[in-house]
């Protein structure tokens, strides 16, 4: 149930509408507000005070305009614009002002009585108006009243005066009172209503708010955190920007068009609804703007991502790294001589920076003190350089050393092989010799049999020497070439030619799909003959009978392929790597003929030759693929006698 | 025919004495020298009809040798060396020898090469009858286009008429490289289309009739990729 609950709550369409239902909310919440305060003539105050009496609205709204209209029109004789609604009755002990009479004024149940002292202006101009007077002479005063005393908070100080006590009474009539509670009244009951329903509003966008902050992220299939794949990947300072200023331009917005906007009235104005309409439409844009980032941190701060995830992180981090990789000196940590230039350059920054920051700092407070960073400079950039320029020429040194070490060692390699192989090769001359002249004695027959394997044997050891030193001088890159342009078709015709005797010995049928015009390359033509010689060879010797070789060549833009196949007659428990290593052969049971270095020596003459050559392994299928580039071509010179 | 003198030099006194015994089975007359001076100075007291002389020896070698040698006499000079570059081939036969065997050899080989480079020299010697127009002489082969016949270091070798053709065509031009279309073109008088193995095939039968060792051809080459040429000696 628990888990249903769930899963149902992390639904995307749920989500959404959680998101939408807030937004809604939140918007009819900002209108209401906005309804409430500002545009309806609605008293918030009747919420919390019962009695007209008792609020704020009576006091500030009536008895203290009713005072200060009195005393401004005793004191500085300025006329009331209307007709009061109430009573009053003013004495300093000598004279009094009224509109009633004191025994009258008494008897009234809402009736107020202020003790004070009153500044009054020396003379008291009758004829007041303030066009024509500096206004500072005669400034109204304002009273403010207290729970029952008035504050002079203002009074003109300009011209002399005198200061007189007084009392002064303000009633009001019972009917006036009445009156007053009853709108009081009617306001409360809709206010109340009105608050009731924002409250209402707020509240429940706040249960899906909760409600989002708990669900994104999350998936009903698991309970992993997943990012969002294009929000989550603005960062967090920017995300946070972005709300701030989303903030600062919807306030703004409803700041500037507010003041534009009618006073409270009992009905609503045309420009109060469409700024209601303005108003809804703004919030709704920024609280989906808003809501959206929010989201995202929030997602961020559960993948515990939102810290590391900000722009400020990922620059203070990479700032650290490349500082961090300056002073790094691991990696020189094997060579002496960069490993000193390093450590010299850091030295070398560091002082400098110092240096220039202390010149900066005495020349500034304009002491002569700056010569000395100066000085220091220059013997520091002196140093540098010099112990540079050593440390250069101790690598310039060890570099040269290391080329003529080089040098050497591929002169002893030509040497070594060019050595070996004649000291091969002399002894080797004798025992054939002697095993000639041997065959050539009258021998017992055993005797007769023995030289026989000699001969056989030596042969063969004649041809792995041979084979041995081509391959030795081919892969040390010692292979004399004698590269020409040739027709590669034609090589391979030439080859099988050559080797017709022994293709018909080998009961194999070799089956050629060859380009239908010449192929030129440019190559060694003796060496490729030895290539497919081999690689032919190969395949008439491990070829399953009354199976066949197949020799295909293709040209494909500019490359040429050819790819020789043939069926093992034997179990290839053998990658295509191992076979070309040296002295490997494909059927090892088979220690009888060859060298083994065949396809070694194919590979090694191909790659001289500037060709590529590969060996795949398919099944029963041996194929060995070569490609060359095409050069230029070079049509064959026409000879004429 | 006096039975020949043959010279072996050879620092490898083993070697030297294992031809040393071919070449008297075969009933030839033969001195040994462990080095270049010995050789020379062999030489001196010598009638000496071919030399045998191994490149890496030490004193004076084979090369300085065989220089020394041809400022005064021009009999045969088969080299011997390890050495199997055809660079190292190509720079002694240039310097004067007329044969090149590699270490290790076949002793039937070198048996062979000794054989003809005497019967040519010996020939040569007798009679001066090579310089006919109707015979074309390349090397030890001499060809009578009149007679149809072919000699090798003056041994008759039998050819097909058209290993003959191929082969004057060849030996006409020699040192030039021909192509398979090109040789079938003037042999067989027919328009060519893929005969490259037809080709191959003839100059292989010819190889093995007129070569001592076909498989290093002195005379018929094939040029990989190219075509074919006799070698211009």
């Amino acid at each position: 149930m628990v888990t249903k609950l769930r899963r149902f709550s992390r639904k995307k369409g749920l989500k959404i509408f959680s998101f939408a239902l807030t937004v809604f909310l939140l918007v009819s919440a900002i209108i209401q507000t906005y309804y409430i305060f500002y545009a309806s003539n609605l008293n918030i105050e009747s919420l919390f005070v019962k009695d007209y009496v008792e609020s704020d609205g009576f006091r500030y709204g009536e008895i203290t305009p009713a005072i200060n209209d009195v005393l401004n029109k005793i004191t500085v004789g300025k006329k009331l614009d209307y007709i009061p609604k109430y009573f009053y009755y003013y004495t300093d002990g000598e004279k009094y002002y009224n509109n009633i009479t004191l025994s009258e004024i008494i008897k009234l149940k809402y009736h107020y009585e202020y003790d004070g002292e009153i500044w009054f202006p020396k003379e008291k101009p009758d004829d007041y108006n303030s066009s024509d007077k500096n206004d500072s002479d005669y400034l109204e005063a304002y009273y403010l009243v207290g729970s029952d005393h008035i504050y002079d908070i203002s009074h003109n100080e300009a011209q002399d005066g005198e200061m007189k006590n007084y009392t002064l009474y303000i009633g009001f009539s019972e009917e006036h009172m009445q009156q007053k509670q009853q709108e009081w009244n009617s306001d409360r009951s809709e206010v109340l209503s009105k608050v009731k329903l924002l409250v209402l509003s707020l509240v429940m966008s706040l249960i899906c708010i909760i409600h989002l902050i708990t669900v994104t992220g999350r998936n009903p299939e698991d309970d992993k955190v997943h990012l969002t794949p294009y929000m989550d990947r603005i960062y967090t300072d920017i995300q946070f920007l972005l709300i701030i200023l989303t903030l600062v331009i919807w306030f703004g917005g409803i700041n500037n068009q507010m003041n534009y906007t009618s006073d409270p009235s009992d009905v609503l104005s045309m420009d109060q609804i469409v700024m209601m309409i303005y108003l809804g439409i703004l919030s709704g844009i920024a609280l989906i703007i808003c809501g959206v980032l929010f989201l995202s941190m929030v997602r961020k701060l559960k993948a515990r991502k939102l810290l590391k995830h900000s722009l400020m992180y990922a620059i203070g981090s990479g700032i650290n790294k490349y500082i961090r990789s300056l002073f790094d000196i691991k990696r020189f940590e094997n060579y002496p001589l960069t490993d000193s230039l390093n450590r010299r350059q850091i030295i070398f920054t560091v002082a400098s920076g110092l240096l220039v920051f202390l010149f900066t700092i005495f020349s500034l407070l304009s002491t002569i003190l700056w010569i000395f960073p100066l000085m220091l400079e220059a013997v520091v950039i002196y140093w540098y350089f010099y112990e540079n320029r050593k440390t250069f020429e101790e690598i310039n040194l060890g570099f040269q050393e290391s080329l003529k070490e080089q040098m050497k060692s591929e002169r002893m390699k030509v040497d070594l092989i060019t050595n070996v192989s004649h000291d091969l090769k002399t002894p080797l001359t004798s025992i054939i010799s002697y095993v000639e002249l041997l065959s050539k004695e009258e021998l017992p027959e055993a005797a007769r049999d023995y030289v026989n394997i000699l001969a056989d044997k030596s042969g063969r050891l004649k041809n792995i020497v041979s084979d041995l030193f081509d391959l030795a001088k081919s892969t040390s890159g010692n292979l004399p070439l004698n590269m020409e342009n040739l027709d590669l078709k034609k090589l391979i015709e030439q080859t099988l030619g050559d080797m017709e005797d022994e293709i018909e010995k080998s009961n194999i049928r070799i089956k050629t799909t060859l380009t239908e015009s010449p192929v030129y390359i440019y190559s060694d033509g003796k060496k490729l003959y030895r290539v497919f010689q081999n690689i032919i060879g190969n395949a008439l010797k491990y070829s399953l009978q009354g199976t066949r070789i197949f020799i295909d060549m293709e040209v494909d833009n500019k490359i040429v392929n050819v790819v020789i196949k043939n069926t093992a007659s034997y179990d290839m428990d053998f990658t295509a790597e191992e076979i070309l290593q040296r002295f490997n052969r494909g059927d090892k049971s088979r220690t009888t003929e060859g060298s083994g270095l065949g396809l070694s020596i194919a590979e090694s003459f191909t790659r001289a030759c500037g060709g590529n050559f590969k060996v795949e392994i398919d099944g029963d299928q041996f194929k060995v693929k070569l490609r060359f580039t095409i050069s230029g071509v070079v049509p064959l010179p026409e000879m004429d006698n | 025919m006096e039975t020949a003198k043959i010279l072996v030099a050879d620092d490898d006194k083993e070697i030297a004495g294992a031809i040393e015994k071919l070449l008297k089975m075969e009933g030839y007359e033969v001195i040994k020298a462990y080095n270049g001076m010995e050789a020379l100075d062999a030489l001196v007291s010598n009638q000496v009809q071919l030399i045998i002389l191994d490149i890496m020896m030490p004193k004076l070698d084979g090369l300085s040798t065989m220089m020394k040698i041809r400022d005064s006499k021009n009999i045969p000079i088969i080299l011997l060396s390890a050495k199997s570059e055809d660079s190292d081939k190509i720079l002694g036969l240039s310097m004067g020898a007329d044969d090149y065997v590699t270490k290790p050899f076949n002793p039937q080989e070198l048996l062979a090469r000794v054989k003809s480079q005497l019967r040519r020299y010996l020939q040569l010697g007798d009679k001066d009858s090579n310089n006919s127009a109707n015979k074309i002489v390349i090397g030890g082969i001499c060809m009578d286009v009149e007679k149809v016949e072919l000699t090798v270091d003056g041994e008759p070798v039998k050819l097909t008429a058209k290993e003959f053709k191929i082969l004057e065509f060849l030996m006409r031009n020699a040192g030039c490289v021909f192509s398979a279309e090109q040789i079938y073109e003037r042999v067989w008088q027919e328009t060519a289309y893929s005969v490259e193995n037809t080709v191959m095939v003839h100059i292989r039968r010819i190889r093995e009739k007129i070569e001592i060792n076909p498989k290093e051809p002195k005379y018929l080459k094939v040029v990989w990729g190219i075509g074919y040429k006799i070698e211009k000696i």
